[in-house]
């Protein structure tokens, strides 16, 4: 590789294979890389695409046979569907038709309203009970050395692993045995404690790399620990706070598993209601589409917020982002 | 005296009472037991469980099986099949994702433009709510208007519409094209966040010293990244093993169990055969593999942590 020529480029240079040295080669590495592009991206967006175009297509234009990828008539209808089957639902149709003489009815049952309200319960909760208690947490096991502390961190990223599946049956039995079947707050118990020890991870993160010189400062302003931590550290963790909360909102907001077997339907969360909608007789997809779309918002919007925490996050911290 | 000082000057009151050497474990102390009662606690109990003839709308009437359960797991066909299922769901799935991921980070690194922007629309599927993802491609594989198999049709691959997720033989494998398309963004993301943590130097020495292309990928590239790889090849594994959501929604781990992976398995041998204990031993099974993926990621993780 590496010889006494004089100069490196000319080396360089006579190293390339025929893909990078020739004209011809140039084309055909472009044009790979452009369909490799293409078909990679179209795989990733296209199923994103037909969710979208399948919300704005008639019921009628859903069962054609092939289907359009692109809707001839676009309309709203699916969407109208899920607004109204709620309303229908959640009894206030009676009160629509009195003020605004709107009839509302709907073939369709599906109240995603309850279904969204129930969500926001137990995400808020989990998110709360994960932000309090992993903070304080993840302060300590940054800034002291005490014994055990290794196996804590291990026990708490170990435990990352586990939820859902894993622990689905015993999950059961325990609440069931705690009295707590059929209620958000098991959800919301449960919910925090999958949640804390990646809060503690990506808090710990930030306390790890914040500088020692503001610490010292403030002790020597005569702040006691809590001090600093509560007036000092917390609010320039403002948005690493805010992200962790986000993450715990997000998983909350997506968890299948626990929501599925220890929720009946009347106290459903977002995604086992969605579940019980889709494998529903005679499934209406321009329907379970604009659902879709509605409950994927909060998410985006959350996604956009915290970007640039994701890896960290998702990695418990071991990458930086 | 505000309610802040207030409420701070009886919590050192009630501090300085702590032993100093207990004192620093208070603030793990509530994760921990949130932890321990609702993660911890529950392995425990599916041990215990395991080892009993358990029926779910009964369970005071447990009888000690000894080792029936797991001896039930060693005979029986279709928990073979299962296991099967599971192995062909993780191998492929990761491995799919892995080199799918690897290659959009690559080209999201280095060939596209707005890194930002179009890293964060490939994130899409991954954060997606996990029931959306997987009703997404239910519709696109599903029955007679599915829009793959007319673009099946279309490339001549097959010559009419036929059944996916209803077929013994082909069931198997939507759930795990979808699971690819929801894993991949993930490994992406690592593989162009690692790419950027590259010093741009190190390839422009070793240009001078006239390493190709490859040789720069392969003595550069690969070794700085091999920590984050194996920490995304090591989540790949877990999600794909315990993944419960991708085969639920779209065949219920039918028809039979011919789609059936273990996650699946376990829930249907608990919430729809009612049988606690046999569920439990597979509960075991899933846990031991996961406890073995994990052991192995703290371990990278220790070292991503002393070199850093």
């Amino acid at each position: 590789m590496a010889t006494d020529t004089q100069d490196p480029k000319s080396e360089f240079r006579k190293n390339q294979s025929w893909l990078y040295d020739t004209q011809s080669g140039t084309y055909v590495r472009k044009s790979l890389i452009g369909l490799l592009t293409l078909v990679v991206f179209t795989y990733v967006l296209f199923p994103l695409y037909w969710m979208v175009v399948t919300a704005f297509k008639t019921t009628a234009e859903i069962q054609q046979i092939p289907p359009t990828v692109f809707p001839e008539d676009p309309s709203l209808q699916g969407f109208r569907m899920v607004v109204m089957s709620s309303l229908q639902t959640s009894g206030y149709d009676a009160f629509f038709e009195q003020s605004f003489g709107w009839e509302i009815s709907s073939a369709i049952d599906i109240d995603i309203l309850t279904l969204i309200l129930n969500s926001l319960k137990v995400a808020v909760g989990a998110g709360l009970i994960a932000l309090v208690l992993g903070t304080g947490a993840a302060y300590v096991l940054s800034q002291r050395e005490f014994r055990g502390k290794n196996a804590i961190m291990s026990l708490l990223l170990a435990s990352l692993m586990f939820p859902g599946t894993a622990i689905m049956v015993p999950e059961w039995e325990l609440i069931s045995t705690l009295g707590l079947f059929n209620t958000h707050l098991a959800l919301i118990l449960i919910y925090g404690a999958m949640t804390s020890p990646f809060v503690v991870w990506l808090m710990k993160g930030f306390f790890d790399d914040f500088p020692d010189s503001i610490v010292e400062a403030s002790r020597i302003d005569q702040c006691t620990p809590f001090e600093t931590f509560w007036y000092v550290l917390v609010p320039m963790a403002r948005n690493s706070l805010i992200a962790s909360f986000i993450f715990a909102f997000l998983l909350a907001w997506n968890e299948l598993v626990f929501a599925l077997t220890l929720l009946d339907n009347s106290k459903f969360t977002v995604p086992p209601g969605l579940l019980t909608f889709v494998q529903g007789f005679n499934t209406q997809w321009n329907v379970v589409a604009a659902a879709s779309i509605i409950i994927s918002l909060p998410v985006l919007a959350g996604l956009a917020y915290i970007q640039q925490y994701f890896v960290q996050g998702l990695t418990g911290g071991a990458v930086k982002g | 005296m505000s309610y802040v000082d207030n409420a701070q000057a009886s919590y050192e009151h009630a501090i300085e009472r702590v032993p100093e050497g207990v004192r620093v474990y208070l603030p793990i102390l509530p994760v921990m037991s949130l932890v321990g009662v609702f993660i911890l606690y529950p392995i425990a109990q599916a041990i215990y469980s395991s080892f009993f003839d358990k029926d779910l709308l009964s369970p005071a009437e447990a009888e000690f099986v000894g080792l029936a359960n797991y001896a039930e797991i060693w005979t029986s066909e279709t928990i073979h099949q299962v296991l099967w299922n599971t192995f062909v769901w993780v191998a492929v799935g990761s491995i799919a994702a892995i080199v799918l991921g690897f290659l959009m980070g690559w080209l999201l690194y280095e060939k596209l433009p707005f890194t930002s922007v179009a890293s964060a629309i490939v994130l899409i599927p991954w954060v997606l709510p996990r029931v959306v993802g997987a009703s997404i491609w239910q519709f696109m594989f599903g029955g007679s208007q599915g829009i793959i198999n007319e673009l099946l049709v279309q490339l001549g691959v097959i010559d009419e519409y036929i059944v996916m997720l209803g077929s013994t033989d082909l069931s198997l494998w939507p759930p795990i094209v979808g699971m690819i398309w929801r894993l991949a963004p993930l490994f992406a993301l690592l593989t162009l966040t690692s790419l950027q943590g590259i010093d741009e130097h190190l390839y422009e020495a070793a240009r001078m010293d006239g390493a190709t292309p490859w040789e720069q990928f392969r003595y550069i590239t690969l070794p700085m990244m091999r920590y984050n790889l194996a920490i995304g090849f090591l989540l790949m594994l877990i999600y794909n093993i315990r993944n419960f959501s991708m085969v639920w929604v779209m065949t219920k781990g039918g028809p039979g169990v011919s789609s059936s992976t273990l996650p699946v398995m376990i829930y249907r041998t608990a919430f729809v055969d009612f049988n606690v204990g046999l569920a439990s031993a597979l509960s075991m099974l899933l846990f031991v593999v996961l406890l073995v993926f994990s052991y192995y990621y703290i371990q990278v993780y220790d070292k991503v942590q002393g070199e850093f």
